[in-house]
């Protein structure tokens, strides 16, 4: 049996393209329609053609605010966490200890997020780290089902998805050229600065955006550690497929998360295009 | 620097030692230590709920990482060197299912699927008795689209890295392009597919928000563990969450030493 | 195969004539499962009543001890799926199989279940524990449609408030009285419940409107409530006892049973029913039409309909049960409980949720606008 080399190329495609012809394009398509419909009597969807799930889609404004504020900023507190400890573990530290505290740093992910955001709501609950400061005398601290502990979820979440990436581009980092920099007299800062940041652009670039997208569609970290108080939009979408039914807007408000995703990953790429951080596989991603 | 990675390291592993700790309480609640015990690790052991959705969960994630890598590895090597409508029409195809969120897949999967299943199930169950329905499929399904497209981006950063030459010298040695794809180009694709497996594998092990909405009566682990939180967490759930991490724990170990025994003593 | 003939294979198999791999094979089923194992109710099939029931409930509503002596006389284990709200209950079953042999759901709720056919007519040949005239009928009344039987009752109780008496100046005794204080000493202090019937129904309440309102003016004067307290919530949940016991909260919407938890290992917290009503409601063991395991569902509901088995589980979970046999074997303490038993003129008072407040697009937005805010 002799294939040509258009038939092996379709071959090969075929399990793939359909796979996102039946699990991608149809989804999508069927939330787009959706998008346009209405509620159904007893909930679901009801065929329409309206604008009207858009238009209510500013009552979810905090929902969105809260995401386009926290998902920013958990992104930039898990990259000022990670950044150092990741130079630490490829430029500092002694060899022969750096495989053993590279798995450190995954094992807690081995355990499920569920669990370890229980945890932290008796960390951050009344008996846990508020009880300990108030022994201390340093005052009545409320802390669960606040911003503040959705991003210390957040934080400690996401946080080795921005260090492997940065890891990997400082761990390329050629050592001669920091000593060169050191024997030109240049001080560390300044080698710093001019020489490792740089290099390990493209691995920030990649951390970030790979944490960025996940937290835009994040539900657990504010479900449970912000007590129904923080609210995400992927907890208003759980809410409104889950509770009040509400197929149509709930597409709408999908439609919505997705079209505002597309605008910021794009700004986002050209914005590191023009400092020149993006790198091969940030392109293809 | 090196108190700032203790004090990171105290982060990381704060919430595991409490995880760890209120395991071995003899109480139900699992955020008070009373007593010591190790009950709660029998219990979990001997619930057949548990063990269930262990087993669906890895049946599931082995399922989505395998197919994963081999439509993944496929796809990538068609498209080296393609060029044209297709090659555009699949690059935004693999951007759009990465960049997605899980929560937008998991709704759109499922209205699509009931929607669908809605359509077809008088045929399907008039021709053979049975219904279509929510589960296993749609539950690989989903998250084989994610997966795939990891495998898929990977196994091309790998080929376009790869070394050219290598492929034309096995065919000027005469290799045909089966043997030369079987002895040269897998190979050296290898490394980036174990990768994907490994990826696909976690990710599909560990989603909640996905299989949440799509996975119809089946129950994963991780939805198991979210139904426990609500119902008032027992310690039974710290002990699963440390037999994980021991079990994997065991496992890296093993594997580092038996890598370290096959090396020559330097 | 023919469809008769399909038909009498399994009926074979159910009686127990042929093996499990007879029926397979004969039907050509064998290489169909092979391959969907997982995506079909393959429990249905298990010889007797199977290895396990799954039950979709409430929070700290079956005893744990119960539920495994059931494991140990019937070697099924219960598995227990816990929610916040009946609408998330209805809205998981409405998106097709979630699995469960038996639903717990509120009165309120059955008309609707019935009306798009999600459970089924009781089959009471199956359920000789049962004795219609043991039960009061004003709660079990919502259990028949059409008289037809479809849903048995579990429990009743009422929608009340719990607080941490140390707390608060004076005892808090009314709707109004749990807003306004909410607003003020208790900023950052309450719960209110993760549920539109009782969340908004109680705003509602603040006003002196009815409960199951769904007049527009109405229920935008409890949305504008909701939203102005919600700056001073402590949390927006159902799973209230937690919070409520590690000193997080000081008060929480509150369901008779959790309040009689609270208040038995925490006497400090009380319960109270608002003045100016609220909810009196009776939760239904149904079993779905969807259920994979439906032998298992008749069997653990017969087991807990044993008076011997309700009693314990009444005083695990605190609420009382309105079978007169049940009643029976409670302590003289238990039957006089001012929080179980609230006094008549306070019962009086208050009303059982209208099932259109399960549909209402209105109070569904609502609720949603207000988690959202």
């Amino acid at each position: 049996m002799a294939l040509s080399n258009r038939q092996a190329r379709w071959l090969l495609l075929g399990p793939a393209g359909l796979w996102y012809a039946m699990l991608l394009v149809l989804p999508l398509a069927v939330v787009l329609v959706y998008s346009f419909g209405e509620r159904g009597a007893a909930g679901g969807y009801q065929p329409a053609f309206t604008l009207a799930q858009y238009a209510n889609l500013a009552t979810r404004w905090t929902a969105f605010k809260n995401t386009l504020m926290l998902a920013p900023l958990g992104t930039v507190a898990a990259l000022l966490i990670a950044y150092p400890l990741a130079y630490f573990l490829a430029v500092r530290v002694n060899p022969r200890w750096r495989t053993l505290l590279l798995v450190l740093v995954i094992v807690p992910f081995w355990t499920s997020i569920l669990i370890r955001s229980y945890a932290w709501i008796f960390l951050l609950g009344g008996r846990g780290i508020p009880a300990l400061l108030a022994d201390l005398g340093l005052g009545d601290w409320r802390l669960i089902n606040t911003p503040f502990a959705v991003l210390v979820g957040i934080v400690y979440g996401y946080m080795p998805l921005m260090f492997f990436p940065i890891y990997v581009s400082l761990e390329k980092l050629d050592r001669k050229l920091l000593e060169a920099a050191s024997d030109l007299g240049s001080p560390p800062w300044r080698s710093f600065v001019q020489v490792t940041l740089p290099l390990s652009l493209p691995g920030v670039a990649t951390g970030s955006m790979l944490v960025f997208i996940l937290l835009m569609g994040e539900y657990l970290i504010p479900q449970m550690l912000g007590g129904g108080k923080v609210f995400f939009v992927g907890n208003a979408l759980v809410d409104l497929f889950l509770q009040s039914r509400n197929w149509a807007f709930g597409s709408a408000m999908s439609v919505t998360l997705v079209a505002v995703m597309l605008v910021v990953v794009t700004l986002y790429m050209r914005f590191l295009k023009r400092i020149g951080a993006a790198r091969e596989d940030v392109g293809l991603m | 620097m090196r108190i700032y990675a203790l004090a990171v390291y105290a982060f990381l592993y704060l919430p595991i030692g409490i995880i760890a700790l209120f395991s071995f309480s003899a109480g139900r609640s699992a955020s008070q230590m009373q007593g010591f015990s190790t009950g709660w690790y029998a219990k979990a052991l001997g619930n057949p709920f548990v063990v269930d959705a262990l087993k669906t969960s890895a049946s599931v994630a082995l399922t989505s990482a395998l197919l994963s890598c081999l439509f993944g590895t496929m796809a990538a090597l068609a498209l080296t060197g393609l060029k044209g409508r297709v090659r555009t029409i699949f690059d935004a195809m693999i951007y759009i299912a990465v960049m997605i969120p899980g929560i937008v897949i998991g709704i759109a999967t499922l209205i699509a699927l009931v929607t669908v299943f809605d359509a077809v199930n008088p045929w399907v169950q008039a021709a053979t008795g049975w219904r279509l329905s929510l589960g296993f499929g749609s539950l690989v399904g989903a998250h084989v689209l994610f997966t795939m497209s990891l495998v898929i981006i990977l196994v091309r950063a790998r080929i376009e890295g790869m070394d050219r030459a290598l492929i034309e010298a096995s065919s000027d040695l005469g290799a045909g392009p089966v043997a030369t794809f079987r002895q040269v180009t897998l190979p050296l694709l290898a490394p980036a597919v174990f990768a994907g497996f490994l990826l696909s594998f976690t990710f599909s092990f560990d989603d909640f928000i996905i299989a949440f909405f799509v996975a119809g009566p089946e129950t994963t682990l991780p939805i198991y563990i979210f139904s426990s939180i609500r119902r008032g967490v027992t310690p039974e759930i710290n002990a699963i969450g440390t037999m994980v991490i021991a079990v994997s724990l065991i496992l890296l170990i093993v594997a580092e030493f038996t890598l370290r025994r096959g090396k020559p003593a330097a | 195969m023919k469809k008769t003939d399909f038909m009498r294979e399994l009926r074979r198999y159910h009686k127990g004539s042929v093996s499990r791999r007879h029926f397979l094979g004969v039907t050509g089923l064998g290489a169909a499962t092979a391959v969907m194992a997982g995506s079909l109710p393959m429990r249905a099939f298990a010889q007797g009543i199977g290895d396990r029931v799954s039950m979709a409930t409430w929070p700290n509503y079956d005893d744990p001890d119960n539920l495994a002596a059931f494991q140990d006389k019937t070697g099924a284990a219960v598995q227990v799926n816990v929610f916040g709200s009946n609408e998330e209950m209805f809205a998981k079953l409405q998106a097709g199989g979630a699995g469960w042999d038996v639903v717990v759901a509120t009165n309120y709720t059955i008309s609707t279940y019935v009306g798009a056919k999600m459970i089924e007519p009781l089959d009471l040949s199956k359920l000789p524990n049962y004795d219609a005239a043991a039960f009061e009928a004003r709660f079990a009344g919502p259990g028949t449609v059409d008289g037809k039987l479809y849903a048995i009752p579990k429990l009743w109780g009422t929608t009340g408030m719990a607080f941490d008496s140390t707390r608060a100046a004076q005892p808090l005794d009314s709707w109004k009285g749990f807003f306004d204080i909410t607003r003020t000493e208790f900023s950052g202090r309450t719960i209110i419940h993760d549920y539109q019937l009782t969340a908004i129904g109680n705003a509602l309440k603040y006003f002196g409107y009815s409960f199951n309102s769904v007049d527009p003016k109405e229920l935008a004067e409890a949305e504008k409530l909701l939203i102005e307290v919600k700056p001073h919530l402590f949390a927006i949940t159902s799973d209230y006892q937690p919070a409520m016991r590690n000193g997080d909260a000081w008060l929480t919407m509150c369901w008779t049973g959790d309040g009689k938890q609270l208040n038995r290992d925490m006497p400090e917290i009380h319960y109270a029913l608002g003045k100016e009503g609220g909810e009196i409601w009776s939760d239904f063991y149904c079993i779905p039409t969807s259920a994979p395991n439906r032998e298992g569902a008749y069997a653990l509901l017969n087991f807990l309909l044993d008076p011997q088995v309700n009693a314990r589980e009444a005083l695990f979970h605190g609420y009382p049960v309105p079978d007169s046999r049940v009643e029976a074997l409670m302590s003289d303490e238990m039957r006089n409980d001012p929080i179980l038993h609230p006094a008549a003129d306070l019962l009086s008072a208050l009303e059982f949720g209208a099932a259109v407040t399960l549909t209402d697009p209105n109070r569904a937005e609502i609720m949603a606008r207000f988690k959202a805010a």
